[in-house]
C-alpha cells in the first residue's frame, strides 16, 4: 500500500468534509434563532426552556438557541452583542430597553403583525402602550406585572398587625415597619429599605401628584420632593423600621436570593409581582401576600397610583431574517394552550392577555391565583404606566440613597446630584 | 591579478550568501511567529487602535462614532467626580494590596525555602489560592465569608460580638478586597522562592562565620540579593492591581458599592461603556489608565537605580 497516497486521500476527504459541513448543517437546520432574555427565577427558566424545546419538537427544522440570564447580566450582554453586530434574533425587553433600542433602530417595528397573528386587544393596554414608540409597536408584551409589597404573613401575625387597607399612607407604612421590627426580635426589620428602588420612588412622587419622569422624557418632580424621599428612608433607618445601611447594601435588588424577606429577616419588601412566586418558593415557613404600596400621605388626597404593565416583552432584531418564524414562537408562547401551560403555569409570570390569564387561573395554582387577583385589583382603578427614565437610573438612585444612608450626603444634596446626573443623561 | 583583487569578489559573494542566509533564517522565524503576529495585528492591534480612535469620539455603541476631539479627556480631568473617586479607590487598593501581598509572599517563600519534609506539598498548597484567586467562584466565596451573616461574623458571635457586614460597609469593603488580593500571594511567592534558591550558600556561611544573627543575615545578605526579584514582582503586581476588576465586580454586585467604596477604575470603565453606552468615554478612560500605569512603571524603574542591586554591578 502506498502510505503517502493514502494519507493524501484522507487529507482530501477531511478537507472536503470540513468545507461541506457548514452547508450540511444549514441544510438540516433551516432556521436558527437566538433567543436571549432575562428571567426572575430558576423555575421560570426551566419552564421557558421546556416550552421552547416543545416548540422545536413540533416544528422540525427550527433551532432555537436560548441565551437567558438574570436582568443585570442580560442588559450588559445585550448591549455588547448589539454593538458588535451580533444581536440576538429575539430578546426580552423592559420598558426602558424598548424605548432605548427602538430609538436606536435595533428593534423591528411589529405593528403589521397585529392583530394577525398576534391579537393584542385583550392585553393589558398599559403594557401595549409602553411597548409603543412613536406610534409603532416594537415588542409583544409577555406578562402583566405591577408594583407591590411582598409581605410575610407570619411576621404580621407575630406582631399582631393586620394586613393594612390598600389605600394607606406612607406614614402608616413607616409606623407598621417599626412595629414589626419591635415585635419580631433582633436582626429582623419590618421593611427592606426601598430608597434605591425607582418604582416605589415613582409611586411616592405620584402620591404628591407628580411622577419620576414625564412621557416626554423630562424630570417630573422638584428637588425637594426627592430630598423628602431620601429623608423618609433615613428617618425609617434611624427608627429601626428598615435595616442599617450596611445590611441593606448587601441586598442585590434584582436577585431574590439576597432579599431579607427571603431569609426571614424582614417582613416586607417592595418588588414587582413577577418576583412573588420565586420568593414564595424559597420561603417555606410562611405564606406571602401582596399588598399595595402606600397611595398617599396623611392629610393628602388618596388615589390608587399603581399601574399594570409588562416587565418582560419580546422584541425582534431589525436585522434578523426569520421574522415570521419568531412571531410564530411568540404566538405559541402567548396563545397556544400547550405553550401557555408550559411557559407560565406556576412560574409567577402572569400572561398579558386576559384570555390567557383566565386559562391559567383555571388550572388552580394558588400562587398564580394570588398574583392574578392582585393584578385584577390594580386594574380596577389603574393609573397611567410609568414613563421610561434614563439609562442607569437604578444605579444612580442606589448610589444617592447609599450616600445618604452612610452619612456622606444630606438628602437635599443627594437629590440635587441625582437631578444633575439625570439631566445630563436625558440630553445625551 | 593580485591576490587582494581576487579576494574582494569572494568576500562580496560570501557576504551576499551570508545575507541570504540571514534573510532565510529571518523568514523562517517570522513564518513560525506568524500565528502570533496574525493574532496580534488582527485581534489585538486592531482593537487597540480602534479604541484609541473611539476615545476621541462620542460613541454610544449603536450609532456611528462622532468626532469630539479631546472632549472625553477634558471630562475625565475636570468634570467627572466619580472618575476621581474610582481613581482614588484604585490607588488606595494598589498602594495597600501590592506591598502587603509582596511582604506576605516573601515571608511564605522564606518558610518554604527551609529544608523541611513535605515542602513540595506545602508549596503546591500555598500556590493554590493564586490559581483560584482571580476566579468568580472565589469572589463569591469571599462574599459568603465576609457577609453580615457570613462565617466571620458567626465566629465573632461566639465571643458575643455582633460584627458589621464587612463587604457592604464602606469602612471595611475595600479592606476585604485587599485581603482577597493578599491571599493570592502564591505567584510572587514562587518567584521569590526561585530567587532565594539563587543566593550562593557561601554568603550565608560567611555571614555565619562573621557572627551575623538571623535578622542581620536577612537584612544584609538575603534582602539586597533579592532586590531584582522584588523589583520584578513589584512591577508585575502593580500593573495587575491597577487592572483589578473581578473581585469588586462580584463582591459589590457590579455596582462598586457600597457608596462607591469599591468602585475600581476598570469597574467604572465597564459601567460607562456597557451600562451607560458611553463607549467613547470608556475608551478615553482605558487610554488614561495606560498612561497612569506607564507613569507608575516608569517611576518604579527610575527608583530602582537606588534600591535594586544586581550582582554584576
Amino acid at each position: 500500500m502506498n502510505l503517502n497516497r493514502t494519507r493524501r486521500q484522507i487529507l482530501k476527504v477531511t478537507a472536503l468534509a470540513a468545507l461541506a459541513a457548514p452547508a450540511l448543517v444549514r441544510a438540516q437546520t433551516a432556521q436558527r434563532i437566538r433567543y436571549a432574555g432575562f428571567v426572575q427565577s430558576e423555575g421560570e427558566l426551566k419552564q421557558l426552556l421546556a416550552a421552547l424545546n416543545r416548540y422545536k419538537a413540533i416544528n422540525p427544522g427550527v433551532d432555537i438557541v436560548p441565551e437567558f440570564t438574570n436582568f443585570s447580566s442580560f442588559i450588559d450582554k445585550l448591549a455588547t452583542e448589539t454593538s458588535g453586530g451580533n444581536a440576538p434574533d429575539m430578546f426580552s425587553c423592559n420598558v426602558d430597553i424598548v424605548d432605548e433600542y427602538a430609538r436606536r433602530g435595533v428593534l423591528r417595528p411589529l405593528t403589521s403583525y397585529t392583530p394577525n397573528p398576534i391579537d393584542l386587544s385583550d392585553y393589558v393596554q398599559g403594557a401595549v402602550k409602553a411597548a409603543t414608540v412613536n406610534g409603532q409597536l416594537f415588542a409583544f408584551p409577555n406578562d402583566a406585572i405591577g408594583p407591590a409589597l411582598v409581605c410575610r404573613a407570619d411576621s404580621f401575625k407575630k406582631a399582631g398587625v393586620a394586613q393594612p387597607n390598600q389605600m394607606w399612607t406612607w406614614e402608616q407604612l413607616a409606623k407598621i415597619s417599626v412595629d414589626l421590627t419591635k415585635a419580631n426580635g433582633p436582626r429582623f426589620w419590618g421593611m427592606e429599605d426601598s430608597g434605591s428602588n425607582y418604582i416605589p420612588c415613582d409611586l411616592f412622587m405620584r402620591g404628591m401628584g407628580k411622577t419620576l419622569f414625564t412621557p416626554d422624557r423630562k424630570i417630573g418632580f422638584q428637588s425637594a420632593d426627592l430630598a423628602e424621599w431620601f429623608a423618609y428612608w433615613d428617618r425609617l433607618r434611624k427608627s429601626g423600621g428598615v435595616p442599617p445601611a450596611d445590611i441593606q447594601a448587601s441586598v442585590n435588588g434584582s436577585d431574590i436570593t439576597t432579599f431579607l424577606v427571603t431569609h426571614g429577616r424582614a417582613a416586607m419588601t417592595a418588588a414587582l409581582t413577577d418576583k412573588f412566586a420565586g420568593i414564595q418558593t424559597m420561603v417555606t415557613n410562611s405564606e406571602l401576600f401582596l399588598q399595595m404600596l402606600p397611595n398617599g400621605f396623611d392629610g393628602g388626597t388618596m388615589k390608587q397610583n399603581h399601574y399594570v404593565y409588562a416587565g418582560n416583552s419580546t422584541g425582534l432584531s431589525a436585522k434578523s431574517p426569520h421574522v415570521d418564524r419568531m412571531v410564530d414562537v411568540v404566538r405559541y408562547l402567548h396563545r397556544d394552550h400547550e405553550g401557555v401551560k408550559l411557559r407560565y403555569l406556576g412560574s409567577g409570570m402572569i400572561p398579558c392577555s386576559k384570555a390567557t390569564r383566565d386559562m391559567l387561573v383555571a388550572t388552580g395554582n394558588p400562587v398564580d391565583a394570588k398574583i392574578v387577583a392582585y393584578i385584577g385589583l390594580l386594574q380596577q382603578q389603574e393609573a397611567a404606566p410609568r414613563s421610561p427614565g434614563v439609562v442607569g437610573m437604578s444605579n444612580m438612585l442606589r448610589r444617592m440613597n447609599e450616600a445618604v444612608a452612610f452619612g456622606r450626603l444630606k438628602p437635599q444634596d443627594a437629590a440635587a446630584q441625582f437631578i444633575e446626573e439625570a439631566e445630563k443623561r436625558l440630553k445625551a | 591579478m593580485s591576490a587582494a583583487a581576487l579576494a574582494a569578489p569572494a568576500r562580496a559573494a560570501a557576504k551576499a550568501a551570508s545575507g541570504a542566509s540571514v534573510a532565510r533564517r529571518n523568514r523562517d522565524g517570522y513564518l513560525f511567529l506568524s500565528p502570533w503576529l496574525i493574532g496580534f495585528f488582527c485581534l489585538t492591534g486592531g482593537p487597540i487602535l480602534a479604541s484609541l480612535y473611539f476615545s476621541f469620539t462620542d460613541f454610544s455603541l449603536f450609532n456611528e462614532p462622532a468626532w469630539v476631539g479631546l472632549e472625553n479627556y477634558k471630562r475625565l480631568i475636570f468634570d467627572d467626580p466619580r472618575y476621581r473617586t474610582a481613581l482614588g479607590v484604585t490607588l488606595a487598593y494598589v498602594v495597600t494590596s501590592v506591598p502587603l501581598k509582596l511582604a506576605f509572599a516573601l515571608a511564605v517563600a522564606l518558610l518554604l525555602n527551609r529544608n523541611i519534609s513535605g515542602v513540595g506539598l506545602y508549596r503546591a498548597i500555598y500556590y493554590l489560592p493564586s490559581l483560584l484567586g482571580g476566579s468568580v467562584a472565589v469572589a463569591v466565596m469571599w462574599r459568603k465569608i465576609f457577609a453580615y451573616d457570613g462565617v466571620v461574623n458567626d465566629m465573632l458571635l461566639w465571643f458575643g460580638i455582633d460584627g458589621p457586614s464587612w463587604i457592604s460597609n464602606p469602612d471595611y469593603a475595600l479592606s476585604t478586597i485587599v485581603a482577597l488580593a493578599v491571599w493570592q500571594f502564591g505567584s510572587p511567592a514562587v518567584i521569590f522562592l526561585a530567587g532565594l534558591k539563587q543566593i550562593p550558600p557561601e554568603l550565608y556561611d560567611a555571614a555565619d562565620i562573621d557572627g551575623a544573627g538571623r535578622f542581620a543575615t536577612f537584612r544584609t545578605v538575603t534582602l539586597p540579593l533579592l532586590t531584582p526579584i522584588i523589583f520584578f514582582n513589584l512591577v508585575m503586581q502593580m500593573i495587575s492591581a491597577f487592572q483589578a476588576f473581578t473581585p469588586s465586580f462580584i463582591i459589590s454586585n457590579g455596582t462598586g458599592g457600597p457608596d462607591d467604596s469599591t468602585l475600581f477604575y476598570t469597574l467604572y470603565l465597564y459601567e460607562e461603556g456597557f451600562s451607560h453606552f458611553r463607549m467613547g468615554y470608556a475608551s478615553a478612560m482605558a487610554w488614561a489608565l495606560v498612561g497612569i500605569i506607564a507613569t507608575a512603571t516608569a517611576f518604579t524603574f527610575i527608583s530602582s537605580r537606588y534600591w535594586v542591586h544586581y550582582g554584576d554591578r
